[in-house]
């Protein structure tokens, strides 16, 4: 072992990634060379510091827009297989059928005329009802289309897109699941906000209920958790008892949303 | 309406999807990174979610020295998963998650590098201080010559290539033959360069030490 190879591996004996022979002849070496022993204390020290730094934490905003990301890219995988399927169903040879009066059809060219009559009219009409049943599905993934796109544009449109679901005058279901998605995944806390205060209009349905209680535990802003409280309050949610004890005793909670547990609980 | 919220799924919802939690959540045995990635190629996409959680930390720490900015750290950190589902399709059969990852790391701390350019990388000492660690000011850091402070001092001296390899190198999650590859150079040239990097680091150090308080 020379000076130059003992340098070269200092830093992983210094963090015992060698082997026991290797290790063992360069202690032999840097023992007995003063040159490497000063240059391998100095380099384990930096090296001590330089892995005692305290890691850092990323805020939960990096969580929520990862886990955004994710559920979108769900959702434009549900579109391109929704279109895969319809293409290729479009696209699928149509099964031959067995024409019980094929051998009519050999026998009586009269059969046979009124056969291939009704063959063409059954096939026209399957084909109708198939450009019907695809043109209803590009329309569905036209709707999903939209919604995946709704986390990219931005926070104005988004807002907009919510106050106006918020006052539609018969909303349907898709509507309150616009307002769920954005109310549980929206990367903007006044969005969320908004989306949470137009679904008190749904209050009486059970599966808004049950959304905001689910988004409960999720949700970072206590700005946010304290209105869902309020909501769940406002809601009569009996079943949102064991989560707000939860967030009651939660010392790492805001001190508000603990408040807010606590009067909910007393009040539920 | 007894369900409790951990009982009640939250997905985002297609249009016309039944929201009903489905019979499918069960409890799985523990998967590997490699099996779990292998899982979000072939389309399990909530695997990604279980990957996030065991790797956003690491990942992050890494791009906080890196870049010296916290900030810049949680942007690149969502790159680079939004990069592993936009490139799920190339992961390999044979790889490994964690080289990959930071292999996507280092292209989009490049990228974040080659955009911020006119913006010089983060050298104020104080500065540094402050995204190493924001509870504590960066003055009373200063003061009291404290160790970590001092040693960021030193990282953000470093060239950004020294700082790469050598922060890159220290993640106990990668052997030197995977710094190699995500380095793109042999073994060999990773540890001379890792070694180049850490006496730097060492030699800037130690002068920090020695400089008179201002």
């Amino acid at each position: 072992m020379n000076c130059q190879s003992c340098l070269d591996r200092m830093a992983e004996l210094a963090d015992e990634k060698l082997d026991a022979q290797t290790a063992a002849s360069m202690r032999e070496h840097i023992a007995g060379c003063p040159g490497c022993r000063r240059e391998f204390d100095s380099l384990r020290r930096t090296l001590a510091a330089l892995d005692a730094l305290p890691s850092v934490a990323p805020s939960h905003r990096l969580r929520a827009r990862v886990m955004g990301d994710i559920e979108t890219e769900k959702l434009t995988l549900r579109r391109h297989s929704g279109w895969a399927t319809a293409i290729r169903e479009a696209a699928a040879p149509r099964p031959r059928r067995r024409h019980p009066w094929a051998t009519l059809l050999l026998q009586s060219l009269g059969a046979c005329a009124l056969v291939a009559l009704g063959f063409t009219v059954g096939e026209r009409a399957a084909t109708q009802r198939q450009l019907a049943e695809l043109r209803t599905k590009v329309d569905t993934m036209g709707q999903l289309f939209e919604q995946s796109v709704l986390q990219k544009r931005a926070t104005g449109d988004r807002l907009e897109t919510v106050l106006t679901a918020a006052t539609a005058s018969k909303p349907d279901e898709r509507v309150i699941d616009g307002l769920i998605n954005s109310m549980a995944f929206d990367t903007s806390v006044n969005v969320r906000l908004n989306a949470l205060n137009a679904l008190y209009l749904h209050a009486d349905q059970d599966v808004v209920r049950a959304s905001v209680l689910a988004c409960l535990p999720r949700e970072s802003n206590p700005l946010v958790q304290v209105a869902m409280i309020d909501f769940l309050v406002a809601a009569r949610e009996h079943g949102a008892a064991p989560e707000l004890r939860k967030l009651a005793a939660n010392d790492q909670a805001d001190a508000d949303v603990r408040e807010s547990a606590r009067r909910a609980l007393d009040q539920l | 309406m007894t369900a409790t919220a951990a009982e009640i799924p939250v997905h985002c919802l297609p249009i016309g999807v039944d929201w009903r939690p489905s019979p499918a959540v069960e409890t799985k045995a523990p998967q590997s990174d490699h099996e779990l990635m292998l899982a979000v190629r072939d389309g399990d996409l909530d695997c990604m979610g279980e990957l996030f959680e065991r790797h956003h930390g690491p990942l992050f720490g890494y791009l906080a020295k890196l870049t010296g900015n916290r900030t810049a750290a949680e942007d690149i950190a969502q790159v680079v998963f939004q990069r592993m589902l936009k490139y799920r399709h190339t992961y390999r059969d044979q790889g490994s998650f964690t080289a990959w990852m930071y292999h996507l790391a280092r292209r989009c701390a490049s990228d974040h590098f080659r955009k911020s350019a006119p913006a010089p990388i983060s050298v104020d000492p104080s500065e540094l201080e402050h995204h190493a660690d924001e509870s504590r000011g960066a003055d009373e850091s200063a003061a009291s010559r404290d160790d970590h402070a001092v040693l960021q001092r030193a990282l953000g001296r470093l060239d950004r290539d020294d700082r790469e390899v050598l922060l890159l190198s220290r993640l106990q999650e990668l052997s030197f033959a995977e710094v190699a590859g995500i380095l793109e150079c042999s073994v060999g040239a990773a540890r001379v360069r890792a070694h180049r990097a850490m006496r730097a680091l060492r030699d800037h150090y130690f002068r920090i030490q020695k400089e008179p308080l201002t």
